[in-house]
């Protein structure tokens, strides 16, 4: 089933203006200890050091040695986060599952609704330029795709109209439960994905991508996604990668693959990321444990109030 | 999505103890929402409701401490994650649960909290002015919806019966523990602030403390319509709301 729309003639770059994240300078102050409990360890973040100011860049990650956070107060914009490798971002995600006791389910919906807000925050509800608030959102085989499902969900709770497009449903129990709650909240599938892309141009505002995540091997992108994501290619509305732009090296970035205009980057970013040149660079990383982000050095960006994700850099 | 109010709506039905298990079995059953998700979303909904009454600036206390009391059930397991977003919203969550489960989805989300550093009490101090010095709010995590009645008079009772006595805010989950579902207190803890996860409860119209929030966005549409939950608007990407002050 394909819901058509009636494709509205304006404007198609609608959207409100750069968002940064505010400068908060702190540090944690030790934890006290009330009478009668064991004492834990203080909590002191190491002082964030001043860098020189970058200027003109789309988005500041640094290669994890070398992390040092820019000095903002004249451009506003949030501090420089580390850029993790395939390999970190695996052992980060294992140390969470394993050593931490995060669940899956757990893990999948805390970042599938944050990808949620991000896409509210690039992409307002009044911003958008479609009558309708729709959204497309096509999702892969593996883990990007279910939390691709879970964003899906919180578009809908958000009171935007998702449309999923997940032509190769998984197997596995818990994929196959979080699309029954989409399913079940009324959120239509899509049999097929038009390869004339001028169809799906007029019938949303945006597309989000969560065909491929960092957990993909080299070359995937040339294999069953192939087709998906050459039709990506080439639509004309904005696209919101989860994670990892659909199809890109994960470390090298993209050769010749889909140009996001949104990344929302899970825990941290990709080294990829380096490459994106799109209109907002979003981290959700606020539930990562403060030791957690200690030992892989991710230097994460300040979180105003209860946010769970932020701009990484304001857009040019 | 604007909070004014629009249109006069209809206030929230407030659940019975068997539509408020019915809904849940919906949730698990037929939609297929895991109890981890679940309490996830209701845990993190209650520490932002936690940071709306109790904003960090407005604390009293020099160092943003809370107290988090956990039951051994399901409540208690709300109690666990509703403590560990508070740690990453930078307050400083104590917890206290003594009555730890053998549920192994329990037991995850205490290693989680304890891999945060969040700090165990062994006991609860009887001499409540020990808990009134130390923090700025107490989050009753006791009992839920699902305690039968007389269970606050059980192995809880003499948690609860300090928590009768203690001068500062207690923020109740669900439902202020040792409370009867729908016919409510008699006698038992006084909650500055109540968060009902879903929707209210029939005791909650005997709740008279300062702020009542509602944790019920994630809630399907259509269980809210089967259900008859009107339930409250919810600014922009909010996961709770304030309902109207009480009298």
């Amino acid at each position: 089933m394909l819901r058509t729309h009636r494709a509205v003639l304006e404007d198609p770059s609608g959207g409100s203006g750069p968002r940064a994240a505010p400068l908060r300078v702190g540090t944690r102050s030790p934890h006290a200890c009330p009478r009668g409990g064991p004492s834990p360890a203080p909590h002191s973040p190491a002082p964030r050091a001043a860098g020189a100011e970058r200027a003109g860049t789309q988005i500041a990650a640094v290669a994890k040695a070398t992390a040092s956070r820019v000095s903002m107060a004249a451009a506003g914009t949030a501090p420089t986060s580390a850029a993790s490798g395939k390999a970190e971002a695996e052992a980060i995600e294992k140390e969470l599952l394993e050593d931490y006791r995060f669940g899956r389910q757990q893990l999948i919906e805390i970042w599938g609704h944050a990808c949620a807000v991000a896409v509210t925050k690039a992409f307002p509800l009044p911003s958008l330029p479609r009558k309708q608030p729709t959204v497309l959102v096509v999702c892969g085989p593996a883990q990007n795709g279910a939390i691709g499902l879970v964003c899906a969900r919180h578009l809908r709770i958000f009171d935007y109209e998702p449309t999923i497009f997940y032509p190769k449903r998984s197997l596995d129990p818990l994929y196959r439960d979080f699309t029954t709650q989409c399913e079940k909240m009324d959120i239509p599938f899509l049999s097929y994905l038009p390869t004339e892309v001028q169809l799906i141009n007029d019938a949303y505002n945006a597309v989000v991508d969560a065909v491929l995540g960092a957990e993909a091997e080299l070359g995937e992108g040339r294999g069953p996604c192939a087709g998906i994501l050459a039709t990506l290619k080439h639509v004309r509305i904005p696209i919101v990668s989860l994670d990892v732009p659909s199809g890109w090296d994960v470390e090298a970035g993209s050769s010749g693959g889909i140009s996001p205009d949104v990344l929302v980057s899970l825990m941290a970013p990709k080294q990829c990321a380096r490459r994106f040149l799109g209109r907002q660079h979003f981290v959700a990383g606020r539930f990562v444990p403060y030791d957690v982000q200690k030992k892989f050095e991710l230097n994460p960006p300040e979180y105003p109030g209860t946010e769970c994700v932020v701009a990484l850099s304001a857009p040019q | 999505m604007s909070s004014v109010p629009g249109p006069s709506r209809e206030p929230p039905r407030y659940l019975s103890k068997a539509e408020a298990e019915a809904i849940e079995k919906e949730l698990l059953e037929d939609y297929r929402f895991g109890r981890q998700q679940l309490i996830e979303i209701w845990g993190h909904a209650c520490a932002v409701a936690v940071t709306k009454a109790f904003p960090l600036p407005s604390l009293p206390r020099k160092q943003p401490t809370v107290l988090v009391v956990c039951g051994p059930a399901q409540n208690g397991a709300i109690g666990l994650v509703c403590a560990r977003h508070l740690r990453i919203f930078d307050y400083e969550p104590t917890i206290f649960y003594p009555k730890r489960s053998l549920d192994p989805l329990y037991r995850d989300f205490t290693t989680q909290c304890e891999k945060m550093d969040i700090p165990f009490l062994s006991y609860l101090p009887t001499e409540v002015q020990l808990i009134n010095d130390a923090y700025n709010a107490v989050v009753d995590a006791v009992l839920g919806a699902e305690a039968e009645l007389g269970e606050g008079r059980g192995p809880c009772a003499g948690i609860l019966a300090t928590l009768k006595h203690v001068r500062i805010p207690i923020v109740s989950l669900d439902v202020p523990s040792g409370w009867d579902v729908e016919a409510g207190s008699s006698g038992g803890i006084s909650p500055d602030v109540l968060v009902s996860l879903m929707a209210p409860k029939q005791c909650a119209r005997r709740f008279l403390g300062r702020q009542h929030f509602v944790a019920g966005r994630f809630v399907p549409y259509d269980v809210q319509k089967k259900f008859e939950l009107n339930p409250p608007e919810y600014p922009g990407t909010e996961c709770v709301v304030a309902l109207s002050a009480p009298q």
